[in-house]
């Protein structure tokens, strides 16, 4: 007995040693965009779409497992693996779109923190620089180590979606059965609701990002199976912080038929319905995803794009030995905080175009993945088998589709 | 002038512009496109042995043609003087031992022995000589990479229009062949597919060494160790960090890992050994000659910062009645590991220290006298237990480059060089002025 409770812990500190890639890179998932649908979600439709969560977790476990199993067995990352497979010509293609993709994510990150700031009565001039110089600072001055650390504890923060939902007070017999049972409005609104939902769960940059931190962090064949736990534990993780928010807006907003259209109007709504305490909450648990998404996004995109052009990676390297890196990397994060200082400027634009970007990039990447995660001379034994290419082959339809959807969708509306 | 020089550029061309070019068959019918070239890395510079031609789409087949069957090479396409028919097409073209270009050295990260750089590929820049294709330099530049997207003629013009000059349209940035080692794995041997010899990756500093190696990925890092001289791979196995040191210890199969515990000074293998956990220890302490265990083990025993534990048991030592010349005549046919410091020590049967000498003192001294007779007058020594600021004091004290270590019978157990002190020494400085710091702040 002794020796088994011993094993277990032995292996429950080699999975402490591991985990990062998978959990931060779900967390990320909920960012500013993302609470703001989920918000929207709850606040419009109730409980009605929590089911949704569950083909999501499934979807994100199986792209991303993918990832971290070619980070383990290759060693390279994904826009490594493309330029290697496919070519120069696609893999600066798909670069291009990346950054756009990335960029105006960014911004609209740097637009959560501004709504953070109004929240909390700091003015939005103080609050956005001042983030904007510590993320930069957190990557130039860190090491993969110490930013890893920095991030975990970011994910903590996400518990204050879990108490704001507990100090709503749901009625838990209600939130099992629309979790399990799906119920569909053939109604364009809440289709529209559905795919917006289940489409900013999958972006291309989460893939690119997981793929190059498992590597960074060289985690042993050995070990794999704890860093597919990472990302099981992660695609958990966030979809539960995503039904809590849900939750809350159900709970409160919707139950008084209060409209919303941001994540700050929803915080603002919850002040007198459900009080003081889930008001703070609410608006600091925006604040530290917006932070948070924002140093990973810039990050992600110098990475991916100097992998993919075969330029020096930095976070250890100097500004002298790695240009490239560091000038893309401080204009991403400089052009994402000016932008939404400017006076005027409009955010459903750029949401938009961040939304179309990732959907014109989201089928490629996922192909791509697809034909290097089955290609024997890079995996090996490794490749999938035929029964998760089938399920993945399903996943990866689904997703492309959702997201054309939504990307027409968007346009049409 | 202009002429010739012309005409040189002429015989030179770039891969990129090769590539997807039509092949045709002696009767001018289409074959299919330049797909891949496989080359003989034999020579310095490797030749074109094979063409790979690829057609069909989206069912593609490769077909592989001999060199000698290529007529000829111009700007706009391949002519053969063999027919189609002779090629045979398959779903996939079987070479995996040789090197190809476009698989193995385009787009890939190759090592750059001149700059002591993991580099990408962009583009291969050949050379033509008689129809036949070397391989002459790699490209690494922006322009490689603009060539390779079809904007060049854009990106120059423009360019051009707002700086003749510029730097972009001046400077070639081609590294040559010799200097490249390419890192591409034969998946049968599971080595590197060319020959390391000609690529002076032995004239790399061993500290620029390490970090090559640790810039490339897991089963690059295997493959290229597995590759290497055991020189190399102790050289490599010393300038990484200890965690490093695990995990490529941890890929390798015991006995080569042994091997490298015998290739690298004592104190490097005890500094890495007393890391690991004493099951493991004791399986590479079985493994390794018994000379070498022996000598770890007994390291092993002593506390890094006490003399025991810093000490190398790499020394050169004399019997007392050894004379100058055949002292000099041994000096010059061992090989060592390391360079001990020009110190020679003497002692007697039973291994106790008596006296010491250096270099310049034997080589001045007359060939037939005893060796003792070139020794200095004094010599320091430390106790096996002595602290590491005692050694550092003594060393700084008489401007010593290595310092011998005795134990309670004055037996010489190894010898303390002013590096490994030095190392000591700083990482309590470090660990003092964190301190202060701290305090301070």
């Amino acid at each position: 007995m002794r020796r088994k409770l011993k094993k277990y812990w032995r292996e429950f500190l080699i999975f402490l040693s591991i985990m990062g890639p998978g959990i931060i890179t779900a967390n990320v998932d909920n960012d500013a965009g993302g609470i703001t649908t989920y918000s929207v979600a709850g606040a419009h439709f109730g409980y009605s779409l929590i089911w949704s969560f569950i083909p999501i977790i499934i979807a994100l476990v199986i792209i991303q497992e993918m990832c971290s199993r070619m980070a383990v067995v290759t060693g390279k990352g994904l826009a490594d693996l493309i330029r290697e497979e496919f070519g120069v010509k696609v893999t600066f293609y798909a670069m291009v779109i990346l950054i756009f993709s990335n960029l105006f994510n960014t911004i609209s990150e740097f637009a959560g923190i501004a709504a953070s700031a109004e929240l909390f009565g700091i003015s939005k001039y103080i609050l956005v620089p001042l983030c904007a110089a510590a993320i930069w600072w957190l990557i130039v001055k860190g090491t993969y180590k110490s930013v890893e650390k920095v991030f975990l504890f970011a994910c903590l923060f996400y518990v204050s979606y879990i108490i704001s939902g507990f100090i709503s007070k749901p009625d838990w017999g209600e939130v099992a059965r629309a979790s399990v049972k799906p119920q569909f409005q053939f109604d364009k609104v809440y289709l529209l609701m559905l795919m917006g939902v289940i489409g900013t769960t999958i972006a291309p940059w989460m893939q690119f990002y997981q793929q190059a931190s498992v590597v960074e962090k060289n985690i042993k064949l050995k070990n794999y199976k704890y860093s597919r736990l990472d990302v099981i534990v992660g695609a958990f993780v966030v979809n539960i912080v995503a039904i809590f928010i849900v939750i809350v807006c159900a709970n409160t907003l919707f139950r008084n038929g209060i409209r919303i259209e941001t994540a700050k109007d929803a915080a603002l709504a919850l002040r007198p319905l459900a009080g003081n305490y889930c008001f703070y909450l609410f608006a600091f648990g925006l604040l530290n995803a917006s932070i948070f998404s924002a140093c990973i996004l810039p990050l992600s995109t110098a990475y991916s794009v100097c992998e993919g052009m075969g330029w020096e990676v930095g976070v250890n390297r100097r500004f002298r030995q790695a240009p490239q890196f560091y000038t893309l990397y401080t204009a991403i994060i400089i052009i994402g905080a000016v932008v939404i200082l400017l006076p005027g400027v409009k955010l459903i634009p750029i949401m938009l175009i961040s939304q179309a970007t990732n959907g014109i990039l989201l089928p490629f990447v996922l192909i791509f993945m697809l034909l290097l995660v089955n290609n024997k001379r890079l995996m090996g034994k490794y490749t999938n088998s035929k029964i998760y290419n089938i399920f993945t082959v399903i996943t990866i339809i689904a997703m492309i589709g959702l997201s054309l959807a939504l990307l027409l969708a968007t346009f049409i509306k | 002038m202009a002429g010739l020089k012309e005409q040189t550029n002429e015989m030179f061309v770039y891969f990129s512009e090769l590539m997807a070019k039509p092949v045709i068959d002696k009767n001018g019918e289409l074959a299919g496109e330049l797909y891949d070239i496989i080359v003989k890395p034999t020579a310095v510079y490797p030749q074109s042995s094979h063409l790979i031609v690829r057609k069909g789409f989206p069912n593609r087949k490769y077909g592989v043609v001999d060199w000698l069957d290529i007529k000829g090479i111009d700007s706009k396409e391949l002519t053969l003087s063999i027919e189609q028919s002779k090629i045979v097409f398959k779903e996939k073209h079987n070479n995996k031992e040789e090197l190809t270009l476009r698989r193995d050295i385009l787009d890939q990260q190759v090592v750059d022995t001149y700059n002591h750089k993991v580099i990408r590929v962009n583009d291969i820049h050949l050379l033509e000589v008689d129809h036949c294709l070397m391989t002459a330099h790699v490209d690494i530049s922006l322009k490689g990479l603009i060539r390779r997207l079809g904007f060049e003629k854009i990106v120059d013009l423009i360019v051009g229009i707002f700086n003749r000059n510029a730097p972009y349209l001046k400077t070639e940035h081609l590294i040559s062949w010799k200097h490249i080692q390419p890192l591409s794995i034969n998946p049968v041997s599971m080595t590197i597919k060319v020959d390391l010899s000609h690529k002076q990756l032995n004239t790399i500093p061993a500290a620029d060494l390490g970090e090559i190696f640790l810039d490339l990925n897991p089963a690059h890092q295997i493959a290229l160790f597995k590759s290497l001289d055991i020189q190399a791979r102790a050289k490599i196995f010393m300038s990484i960090e200890f965690k490093a040191q695990k995990s490529l210890v941890e890929e390798l199969d015991p006995k080569e890992a042994a091997d490298v515990l015998n290739a690298v000074p004592s104190d490097e293998a005890t500094d890495f050994l007393e890391k690991l956990p004493k099951e493991t220890v004791d399986k590479y302490l079985n493994l390794l000659e018994s000379k070498q265990a022996k000598k770890l083990s007994q390291l092993l025993g002593y506390s890094s910062e006490s003399a025991g534990g810093l000490m190398t048991a790499e020394y050169i030592a004399f019997p007392k009645d050894t004379t100058v010349e055949s002292a000099l005549k041994q000096i010059k046919e061992r090989t060592f590991k390391v360079e001990p410091a020009q110190l020679v020590y003497i002692v007697d049967e039973n291994n106790h220290l008596i006296s010491s000498t250096n270099f310049r003192r034997l080589i001045i001294a007359s060939p037939q006298d005893p060796i003792q007779t070139a020794a200095f007058p004094k010599t320091f020594f430390v106790h096996i237990n002595s602290s590491v600021k005692e050694i550092a004091y003594l060393m700084d004290k008489y401007k010593y480059f290595a310092i011998p270590v005795v134990d309670e019978n004055n037996v010489l157990q190894g010898i303390i060089t002013v590096d490994d002190v030095l190392n000591q020494v700083i990482s309590i400085a470090w660990r003092r002025l964190k301190k202060i710091k701290a305090k301070s702040a």
